[in-house]
This record gives C-alpha cells, sequence and structure tokens, in this order.
C-alpha cells in the first residue's frame, strides 16, 4: 500500500447509543493496527464540535490524508464530517463511514458478535479509504419556481409564503376548486372560529396573487429531474368550460336538468352534472361531469350550452398535459376519511341517523344541505346525540395510530349540537386527547356545558324498538369509570372517523419517489428534526398527507416547508453530490453496451474516437453501466470497483 | 462454538441502505453476522462484488434494491433481477449452493423486510454450513470425472 | 355485568340541589386518593361523582352520607370542582324528595334543631344555663356577641369550654353579650346534610335576632359556626362580623390585653380543624396563643395546618355512628402519641366529642389530655 496514506479512524459513541452495545475501545485499539492507520480514537460524540476538532488537529498537525469515521448511518451525518475535511483542507470524499449505529449497534444486543461486526466495518471502511481519491463537487443552478401539489390549506398556505415573496408558484388541485376539507368544515376548535370566514379570503388571496399560477381540475401525472431542476407534468383535466370567457354566473347550474350526489357535501345533498363544488369556489369556474353528463353519456341535452350568454361552454375540450419547470416541490395532499361501513355493529350505512364526523360538519354548515339545521332524516330535531370516539383509529383492525384531531372536534360538535339543539350529549371516548393551546381549557368549557363523558369504546349500535314515535339508536359499551355495562338511547350518532391517507398515496409516492411509513403517509426525512423534508431532496411533505394534524399544526408546517424551499431559490444553486460515471476511454472497446443501459441517457457514443462518454450534469452516479461495462472501463467516483472490492477484503479479512 | 456465518449484503442507497437504517431507528433486533456494503444502486452491483465476497471467505450473499417501480434510477432494479437470475445460475455451477446468494427488495420504510431477509439468510446458511473453497473444487473434481 | 342506563332527571335534580359544577369532573379519582375516609374505609368519590353525572345514583347506599366535608378533595381537585357542594346536593336529594332515608341518628339531630334549637334536643329555655352564675346576659349596650355554639351551651364537657371563654373575656375586659333566648344553631350541619329549607329558616330567625340586639361582631368558638357565619349568613345578607375565639384571643395578647400569670407546664401539639384551617386559612393565631402561654412547648404532628386529618366530624358526621375502626380521631390520636404530646390542643366542639370519644378507647395514651385553646389560655391567666 501507499506509504503517503495516512488513515485517522474515529470511533463514535454517540452517548449510550453505541459504547453500551459495542466495545469502543476495542474498535479503535484494533483499527490501530491496520495498515496506513496513523491514528485512531473513540470519543463520545464525534459529531459534536469538540469531536469535530479532533479530527481536523489531526488533519492538521498529524498529516492525516484519509478519514475514517465509525459512528451512525452516513445518510445522517456524512456531509457534517465531509463538512470537516473541507474545512480542513482535505478534499471531502477521502471520507469513508462505517454505520456502526443503524446497522451495528441498535440492530444487535450488546456483546462480542456485535463488537466483531463493527470491528468489521471499520476494516471494510479503512481498506476502502485507502482507494479514495479526491473528488471535484458539481453545483446545479435552482429554478426559481416551486410546484405545490394539493390546494387545501396546507398549499394554500405555502403558495402564498412563496408567492408573497414574489417567486411563481403552481398550485396543482385535483377537483375544481380549492379549499380542501377546511372548506367542508362549519366551525374549527378551539376557538369556534367560523371555518369558510378565515379560509376564504386565503382562497381570495390565491386567486389575486400574480405569482401564483393556479391548475385546478388538475393532476400531477409525472415528475422527473432532481432538486432545482425537476420536470413536471401537469394533466390539466377537461372542464368543457372555457374559462377565459366563463364570467361565473351560475346560470348553467341552474339550469342543468341533472343531479348527483354532492362530494363537497359528503353525499348528504345533491349538486348538477355541471358544476362548482360550493359558493365560493376558487376559480368560480363550473366544470362539466363527464361522468353524470347526460349529454356525455347519451348525446342529447346540451342545456347548458344553450343558456350560456358568454358562450363559455365548450364540450370539443380535451384533456390537455402541461410541462412545468421547478426547483422544488412541496407535497400538501391531504387525507381522506376512513369509511366506517366495515364495522358492521356501528351500523353505518345500515341505520339512518348514524353520520360521519365529516358528515356532521356538512350538517352543521350553514351552507351545507340542511342550511345548518341539525334534523334526522325523517326532518325531525334530535333531542341526543353521541359522538363516538377512534372510529378506525387507535384500531389495530384498522388504523393503528391516533388521528389527533377527532378528541378536539368531537368537543366541538358537543358544543354546536347544544347550542342547535339544547339536546343531551353523551362522548364515548377512551382517552381524551387536548394536547394544544387552549385545547384543554376548550375540553372544561364543553364540559361545563353538561356534555356527559363516557370512558369506553362504543360495542354496537342497535335500533331501538320503536314506540308510537320514532326509531331511537340503542348503543351499548362498557362505562369502563364504573365497571358497568351502560346502555344510552340516542336519536343521532356520530361516528369521529380516523384521518387515512389518500387512496392514491402509493401512485404519487412512484412519481415523486418518496417513502412512506408503516401508516401508509409519506415519511418525513426526520421524525423530529427535519419533519416536513423528505429523503428526496428539493421535496416536501406538509400537512395531512405526512400524518393527522390539525390545521394549526398544517399551516406552521406548510411556512416551513416554504422557507426551506425560498432558501434554496435565495441561494440559486444546490451542490450535488459528485458521484458520476466516467469512462476510461484507453480501456473503452466501444461495444456500446452502456449507452442502452442508462436511464438517463447519459452515455453518449464519440463516433471520431470510437468510445463511450458520460454527461456529468445528466449522470446521477448509479453504476448500471459500469455493473455492465465488459471491459471494466466504466467507473462510478466514490464507487468505484476497486473501492467496493477492497471493502469486501477489509470486511471479511 | 456454534458455526457464525459472515454475510455480505449490498444495499442500494435509496431504498435498501435507508431501511436498514430504519430497522436501527426502530431498534428491531436481527443476526448480526450481515454486513451491510453501500451501492449507490443494486443495479451498480457488479457481479464480480459476490464472487469475490464468497474468494474472501463470505458464506452467504445478500442483495437489496428498491421494490421493482420504485428504483430511484428509474429501472436499475429490473436490471438487478436480470443479472442476479443469471448470477444465481453461474454460483451453482461453480458449485455454491443457491441459497446462499439471495435477492430482496426492501423500500425505505421496510425495515422489517430487512430484518426478515438477514435472519432468513443467516438462519438458511447456518443450515448449509460454513461455505468452503474446497468444496467448489471437490464438486469441480466430481463433475470432471 | 350490572347493565346502566343514563337517568338524565335525576343528574338534574342534582344539579339543581347545588352540585353544578359535577360535569366539570374528568374523572381523575384524585379526591377519592386525597380522601381520608380510604385510609379506614372504601369511599370512591370519584366514581359517586361519575354516577351523580350519569344520573345512576344509588341513593340507598351509605355513601351519600359518608362525606365530612373535611375539604381534603376541594382543596387538591385539579378542575375546581366542589365536591362538597356535590354532596351536599345528593343530600339534598335525599331529604327533600324522599327517594332514600336520611340515617336515623341525624334525622333525630336535624328534628331537634328544628324543635328545640338545637341539636341534642335540649330545652330552649336552658341555653344559657352553662353561664353561671349568670353573667353578663344581654345587660350591656354592647355589640359584641358571645355565640358559644350549641354543644358548649348545653354538653356538661363542652360547658367547661363556654365558661372558660366567658372567663377569658372578662378577664380582659371585654364587653360583651350573650343572647341564649332568642338565638338557635347555626345549621351548619343541617345545611350539609341537605335540609336547605330548615337551614334557611334558621338563618331568618338568628339575623333577626341579632339584628334586633344591635350586634355587629359575633365572637364564635366553633369554626363551623364561623364558616356558616362569615360565608353563608354573608351570603343571605348578614351585615355582622365574625371571628373564631382564637383569632379574638391573638388579638387580645397583641394588644396586651390578655396578661398572663401562671405557667403551663405542658407538652401541647395542636390539631387544626378542618372548618378553621383548610376552609378559612386560620392556622397561625391558634399557634401564636398556644406559644404565648408561658410554659406550653409546642410540638407538631405530621398532618396540619391545610392538610391536616378531620377528626370525622364535619357534614353532619357528628350526629352519625362511626363504626369503631373507621373513625379519623383515632389515627389523630396516635399521631399526637407518636410526637410525645401530653395535651392535643382543639379549637373546635365536633374535634372535642371526637376526640374524648376517641380516648376512651385509645390504648396506651390514658395519659393525655384534650383541651380546648380556651382552656389552656384559662390556666395561663389564672
Amino acid at each position: 500500500m501507499d506509504d503517503d496514506i495516512k488513515i485517522g479512524v474515529y470511533v463514535c459513541h454517540c452517548g449510550h447509543n453505541i459504547a453500551d452495545v459495542i466495545d469502543v475501545e476495542d474498535v479503535a485499539q484494533r483499527a490501530r493496527k491496520s495498515g496506513n492507520v496513523s491514528v485512531s480514537r473513540d470519543y463520545v460524540y464525534m459529531c459534536s464540535s469538540k469531536g469535530q476538532n479532533l479530527i481536523k488537529q489531526d488533519i492538521m498537525q498529524l498529516g492525516i490524508n484519509r478519514v475514517v469515521v465509525a459512528a451512525c448511518s452516513p445518510r445522517l451525518y456524512e456531509q457534517t464530517f465531509q463538512n470537516v475535511l473541507r474545512e480542513s483542507g482535505l478534499n471531502p470524499y477521502l471520507l469513508q463511514i462505517a454505520n456502526v449505529r443503524e446497522q451495528c449497534a441498535w440492530v444487535h444486543e450488546a456483546g462480542l458478535q456485535a463488537t466483531e461486526k463493527a470491528n468489521r466495518l471499520v476494516h471494510g471502511a479503512i481498506r476502502r479509504v485507502s482507494h479514495h481519491s479526491p473528488v471535484e463537487e458539481q453545483s446545479v443552478p435552482v429554478f426559481p419556481a416551486t410546484l405545490v401539489i394539493g390546494g387545501g390549506i396546507a398549499g394554500i398556505q405555502a403558495a402564498l409564503e412563496i408567492a408573497n415573496s414574489r417567486h411563481v408558484v403552481y398550485l396543482v388541485e385535483r377537483e375544481p376548486s380549492i379549499g380542501g376539507h377546511m372548506a367542508q368544515f362549519d366551525k374549527t376548535f378551539p376557538t369556534l372560529d367560523c371555518s369558510a370566514c378565515i379560509l376564504t379570503p386565503k382562497m381570495n388571496e390565491v386567486s389575486r396573487n400574480p405569482y401564483i399560477r393556479l391548475m385546478t381540475y388538475s393532476e400531477v401525472t409525472d415528475v422527473s429531474g432532481y432538486v432545482g431542476n425537476f420536470a413536471v407534468k401537469v394533466k390539466r383535466k377537461a372542464r368543457y368550460i372555457d374559462e377565459d370567457k366563463c364570467v361565473g354566473c351560475g346560470i348553467c347550474q341552474e339550469k342543468c336538468p341533472w343531479s348527483t350526489a354532492s362530494e363537497f357535501d359528503a353525499g348528504l345533498g345533491m349538486r348538477k352534472a355541471v358544476y362548482t363544488p360550493f359558493p365560493q369556489a376558487i376559480p368560480n369556474i363550473p366544470v362539466i361531469d363527464r361522468e353524470r353528463c347526460v349529454y356525455f353519456l347519451k348525446g342529447k341535452c346540451r342545456a347548458c350550452e344553450k343558456v350560456c350568454e358568454a358562450q363559455a361552454i365548450n364540450f370539443e375540450q380535451e384533456d390537455m398535459y402541461i410541462d412545468l419547470q421547478v426547483g422544488s416541490i412541496i407535497v400538501a395532499t391531504g387525507f381522506d376519511v376512513f369509511d366506517p361501513t366495515p364495522i358492521v355493529q356501528y351500523g353505518y350505512g345500515r341505520l339512518p341517523n348514524v353520520f360521519t364526523s365529516l358528515e356532521f360538519e356538512r350538517l352543521c354548515s350553514p351552507s351545507g344541505p340542511t342550511g345548518g339545521q341539525l334534523k334526522l332524516v325523517s326532518g325531525r330535531t334530535p333531542e341526543s346525540v353521541a359522538i363516538i370516539h377512534c372510529v378506525g383509529s387507535r384500531d389495530k383492525n384498522y388504523n393503528a395510530y391516533c388521528s389527533r384531531v377527532c378528541c378536539m372536534h368531537s368537543l366541538k360538535y358537543s358544543h354546536l349540537f347544544k347550542e342547535k339543539t339544547g339536546g343531551e350529549v353523551y362522548q364515548l371516548y377512551i382517552d381524551m386527547r387536548c394536547a394544544g393551546k387552549a385545547y384543554e381549557e376548550f375540553y372544561e368549557r364543553v364540559q361545563g356545558e353538561h356534555v356527559h363523558f363516557i370512558r369506553g369504546k362504543l360495542a354496537s349500535i342497535a335500533a331501538g324498538v320503536t314506540d308510537a314515535e320514532e326509531d331511537n339508536l340503542i348503543l351499548t359499551c362498557e362505562d369502563t369509570l364504573l365497571g358497568n355495562l351502560i346502555n344510552i338511547s340516542v336519536d343521532m350518532v356520530v361516528l369521529c372517523v380516523a384521518l387515512e391517507p389518500r387512496h392514491d398515496t402509493e401512485q404519487l409516492s412512484h412519481i415523486l419517489r418518496l417513502g412512506r411509513s408503516h401508516d401508509g403517509f409519506f415519511l418525513e426525512r426526520h421524525p423530529k428534526l427535519d419533519p416536513v423534508a423528505t429523503m428526496s431532496e428539493g421535496i416536501f411533505v406538509v400537512g395531512c398527507c405526512q400524518g393527522p394534524k390539525d390545521i394549526p399544526d398544517t399551516v406552521a408546517q406548510a411556512s416551513a416547508a416554504s422557507a426551506r424551499a425560498l432558501a434554496m431559490i435565495s441561494k440559486g444553486k444546490m451542490e450535488m453530490g459528485a458521484i458520476t460515471a466516467s469512462v476510461d476511454e484507453v480501456v473503452c472497446s466501444g461495444c456500446k453496451v452502456c449507452n442502452a443501459l442508462c436511464p438517463y441517457s447519459a452515455i453518449f457514443f464519440d463516433e471520431i474516437s470510437n468510445v463511450s462518454r458520460v454527461n456529468q450534469v445528466l449522470c446521477k452516479g448509479c453504476n448500471v453501466c459500469g455493473a455492465a461495462c465488459p471491459s471494466g472501463a466504466i467507473s462510478t467516483r466514490n464507487f468505484s470497483t476497486i473501492q467496493i472490492l477492497a471493502e469486501i477484503e477489509g470486511v471479511l479479512a | 462454538m456454534s458455526f457464525e456465518p459472515k454475510i455480505i449484503a449490498f444495499l442500494c442507497n435509496w431504498c435498501s441502505y435507508a431501511g436498514a437504517d430504519l430497522a436501527g431507528v426502530s431498534r428491531s433486533k436481527c443476526s448480526p453476522n450481515v454486513m451491510s456494503i453501500r451501492l449507490m444502486c443494486s443495479g451498480g452491483l457488479e457481479p464480480a462484488f459476490v464472487l469475490k465476497a464468497f474468494k474472501e471467505g463470505a458464506d452467504g450473499v445478500l442483495v437489496c434494491g428498491c421494490n421493482l417501480g420504485d428504483c430511484h434510477y428509474v429501472d436499475g432494479n429490473y436490471k438487478t433481477l436480470m443479472r442476479m437470475t443469471l448470477l444465481k445460475k453461474l454460483v451453482k455451477q461453480l458449485g455454491i449452493e443457491e441459497e446462499r446468494v439471495r435477492l430482496q427488495w426492501v423500500c425505505a420504510s421496510c425495515a422489517e423486510d430487512f430484518v426478515q431477509a438477514v435472519n432468513t439468510i443467516t438462519n438458511d446458511v447456518k443450515a448449509l454450513g460454513p461455505y468452503t473453497q474446497i468444496k467448489i473444487e471437490a464438486e469441480a473434481e466430481t463433475s470432471r470425472i | 355485568m350490572a347493565l346502566i342506563t343514563p337517568f338524565q332527571e335525576a343528574a338534574a335534580l342534582v344539579r339543581e340541589a347545588g352540585g353544578l359544577e359535577l360535569d366539570q369532573c374528568y374523572q381523575c379519582g384524585l379526591c377519592t386518593g386525597s380522601c381520608p375516609w380510604n385510609l379506614v374505609r372504601e369511599f370512591p368519590v370519584r366514581k359517586l361523582i361519575h354516577q351523580a353525572q350519569l344520573g345512576v345514583i344509588d341513593f340507598e347506599a351509605e355513601y351519600t352520607w359518608l362525606c365530612t366535608t373535611c375539604r381534603s378533595c376541594v382543596q387538591c381537585c385539579p378542575r375546581g370542582v366542589d365536591i362538597i357542594d356535590i354532596m351536599k346536593a345528593m343530600r339534598r336529594v335525599v331529604a327533600e324528595t324522599g327517594v332514600s332515608k336520611v340515617p336515623d341518628s341525624l334525622w333525630l339531630a336535624v328534628s331537634n334543631i328544628a324543635g328545640s334549637g338545637n341539636p341534642l334536643g335540649q330545652p330552649a329555655g336552658q341555653r344559657g344555663d352553662w353561664a353561671t352564675p349568670p353573667t353578663k346576659k344581654a345587660k350591656t349596650d354592647s355589640g359584641i356577641l358571645y355565640f358559644p355554639c350549641c354543644i358548649p351551651a348545653y354538653e356538661p364537657r363542652l360547658k367547661k369550654v363556654a365558661q372558660a371563654t366567658a372567663r377569658i373575656l372578662e378577664a380582659a375586659g371585654v364587653d360583651y353579650k350573650i343572647l341564649p333566648e332568642v338565638e338557635n344553631c347555626c345549621g351548619e350541619s343541617v345545611r350539609k346534610s341537605g335540609h336547605e329549607n330548615l337551614f334557611q329558616s334558621l338563618a331568618q330567625k338568628n339575623m333577626q335576632a341579632f339584628s334586633n340586639a344591635g350586634i355587629n361582631k359575633i365572637i364564635v368558638n366553633s369554626p363551623h359556626c364561623y364558616d356558616t357565619f362569615k360565608k353563608e349568613y354573608t351570603e343571605l345578607g348578614a351585615e355582622f362580623k365574625v371571628i373564631h375565639i382564637v383569632q379574638y384571643l391573638s388579638q387580645l395578647i397583641d394588644e396586651g390585653k390578655l396578661k398572663f400569670s401562671t405557667e403551663v407546664k405542658k407538652k401541647v401539639t395542636y390539631h387544626d380543624s378542618c372548618y378553621l384551617a383548610r376552609h378559612n386559612g386560620i392556622y397561625d393565631e391558634p399557634r401564636h396563643v398556644l406559644e404565648s402561654i408561658p410554659g406550653i412547648e409546642i410540638v407538631e404532628m405530621p398532618d396540619i395546618k391545610e392538610n391536616t386529618l378531620c377528626c370525622g366530624g364535619g357534614g353532619g358526621r357528628i350526629w352519625m355512628d362511626t363504626k369503631k375502626n373507621e373513625r379519623f380521631s383515632d389515627l389523630r390520636l396516635q399521631q399526637a402519641k407518636n410526637v410525645n404530646a401530653e395535651v392535643l390542643a382543639l379549637s373546635c366542639p365536633y374535634c372535642m366529642l371526637n376526640f374524648e370519644d376517641s380516648l376512651i378507647d385509645f390504648q396506651g395514651a390514658v395519659s393525655m389530655e384534650i383541651k380546648d385553646i380556651v382552656e389552656l389560655v384559662c390556666e395561663g391567666i389564672a
């Protein structure tokens, strides 16, 4: 081996995390015996500034020119230690990290075997780093536009934050209007602000802001490229209405003879085949629902066309695909609500007057199907209601997680029910979770309104014996505070259903190459320290698509992600990993095997020299070409064949 | 002392390495016989790496990539799939039992899949016993006769 | 498992009877945990409240009558629920609707008060007999009334306390009067045991009598009278001032009007009564008075001041039977014995009755004396 190579090995205790499982001193000692290792140390926190200084000093004073750090995953702190090298005047790629925390200490019991494995990993890294050579870094410019997917409160907030700093935002929303679930809510806890009253001004701001390019009734179908420069394909579904001509007069909706259940009213009200989801829709331009429009189904009608004075109806419109270029992407696609039909003992869909929470929101809303009047199916005002917590949440049969907002919105429902009917309210809860500013106080307030809290999970709902009057609902559960089985007779039941990942989360995760956690929601980069970023550089997740959360938390996340996107724009460029492939033209036989393999078409054939070459900007360093090259002419920087082989030798030595 | 095999795992940087990290973050426990080597993409795995591992004394090799369709590099793992199919035939011919080489897709959030793959290959290899090159030569001898 | 069905009408009765804060309870159970009953027997306070919330109360259960209104639970309730109000309300429902029976002994005391103005059923005309020779039966024009409480007025042991009080007041030159002909029981235990109407009538009678006699300040021996006059009569419009004898003594000592001449060489521990300490925050004055008596050495028990241990006599319990091994006063005597006290000093007639009772059966502390603070003061000025 090269005599000039001087390796420094640094073994981190990570407090107790590593040191409790692995004999870190043994690892440091044995590393010292390897060839070319000039110094080997262990320290309680290598990533601390004191730990970093140890490395810096050795580089400066001992002339260390290769560094091995045995610590946590390189996915976490590789950049930190690369900076240490950089600041000490070494090329950052003369570093190799041995992952002895996530992939050793944390998955094994303390003892010899774990230490033995750590020794092997470190030894592999020592052998490998001997073959490292300096790599020059590249940077890419950041395109100063941002894509926001989803136009609920999260997307609206993110779009406004960015647009208000005068940068272009593309806001893509699947539905005909922005607003999301928040537009469907009546009041918001704990302040009981009218949801529409605080949301509509923001929606209007979106439509007015010249930096926001709003695309409703549209979906993202493809994303390629990388941080700083994503190429996005958006499908703009045909509205069959000319957006430039439509004046939003609403006459088409009025005259359309065909009705169907309104999605906005959670199926409780009706809408027309040509419709805006709700009166305050942004944009205030209807769409013609192809699935419901009789002209599309049977070839006859066109009533809307006849009444539209602006001549905005256009049955010939087709879906359009638009290509966008953006530097970063904020995903704000929200949630779906759990369908309680599978819990047959709750009778949803079978028993009248059993509603979901979202349906109850619409029943309470002045713009809802009953004009805000609480009515039973029969039209009578209910005299009592049972509000059931954790329907589809905290239940391993459906969703193991807590949906976080239900305790609070069920308190809100209690208040609204009392306000509107003065009737009896029963809350069937497992735990009351009211963590948030002024949330406990709201709980106390609602308790004071004579709401009955029964600790126990609802076992079943049965239709009551019919009196001369009307059917009621008989609920059975255990009152766990008394240790008694309890029967409650009520007129109405509200099932507080779980918040679930959108049904097409998986599809979108493929398009965006995002990870998902066990619960199906998008996975953040770090649960505590990087909650809005993802493993895909330049793509952020905010609001309920990352996990159930309330409006304040959603808005805070949206603002946080916007700050991240703006920071990238303001910097103007992103440093890229320098890991790319290159062809040794002397060895290359010109067989062209690699050319077709490259997923980015980064390899081209130089007809004059009769060799293949790699475009360094396009190449992303996967080494698919390198693995296939029959001559061994292609090598990927920092993942070269010789480096990997050395690592194999080291680990197994 | 019981036989403790040495097994090398090649993990792609984006899904399987992240999945293996997640196993640690979730404090799942798995057998300590498997040592991972990070690649950018499972499609960048040179068949020579697998053979080198056996040559250096490994008793088994685990290769992990993103789920099909989820490759960070579009379709690198399809190439892995094809190469591994061929490679398994090759190692068999070299007298290495097929069970010593395992391909497993592990997504970034599939810590349990990773743990399971690690434990499965460890158990399989333990059942087979140590891999020795003498065995190759012996079998090569047999096949010659 | 027994099946229950919420009965909102019953819950409404409790709320109307004063248990308005019922619904604030979030069932943490701290009340049960802090209730002295659970030192000696089961008393599921939290459960009772939840049953009341749902209207599934077993009015016939003994639980309805257990609460001593000692305020331990109210003092620590994280939701600030006045649990005493809820207990009172449940009793009131029983007393007023007849859904169940008021315990016999309690009923007797209440009937006596209704009939003769005192719970012991003694003739109203003998209310002033403690004051022999007749001291100052309303002879002065003073606006200060000494109201001894029914028990010191009639009960032989407690009469000594009333007499000692009178002696001290005279020694200090206080110009006061007594009104045995017109005064009635203050109605404290009447109200706590749910007999609201009787309480209202007693309060009106007393207020009228005091007003006719031109009273502007009342000195009381009982913390229960003190609390009732000060809070409940004031709510009903009374304008007189109320002062407990220990407060008054403390003042007289500070003003130099009360001079001690005799050493009382005793090791004394003071038992804070719930109604002085926990209900009204009065715990420095009695200690100040004791410290001022020459010769007295004060020792403290573990549960003192606002964390005092109830004697078991509040909330009408003084008129009800408490089983032998379920008496808090027994536990308290043990505490007093543990600190080697020779005298257990009190400032409440109910406490006196309970401790005298406990002492009879108390093993190994026969030498301990039970005295009211005024008796000790009296010894000091003799």
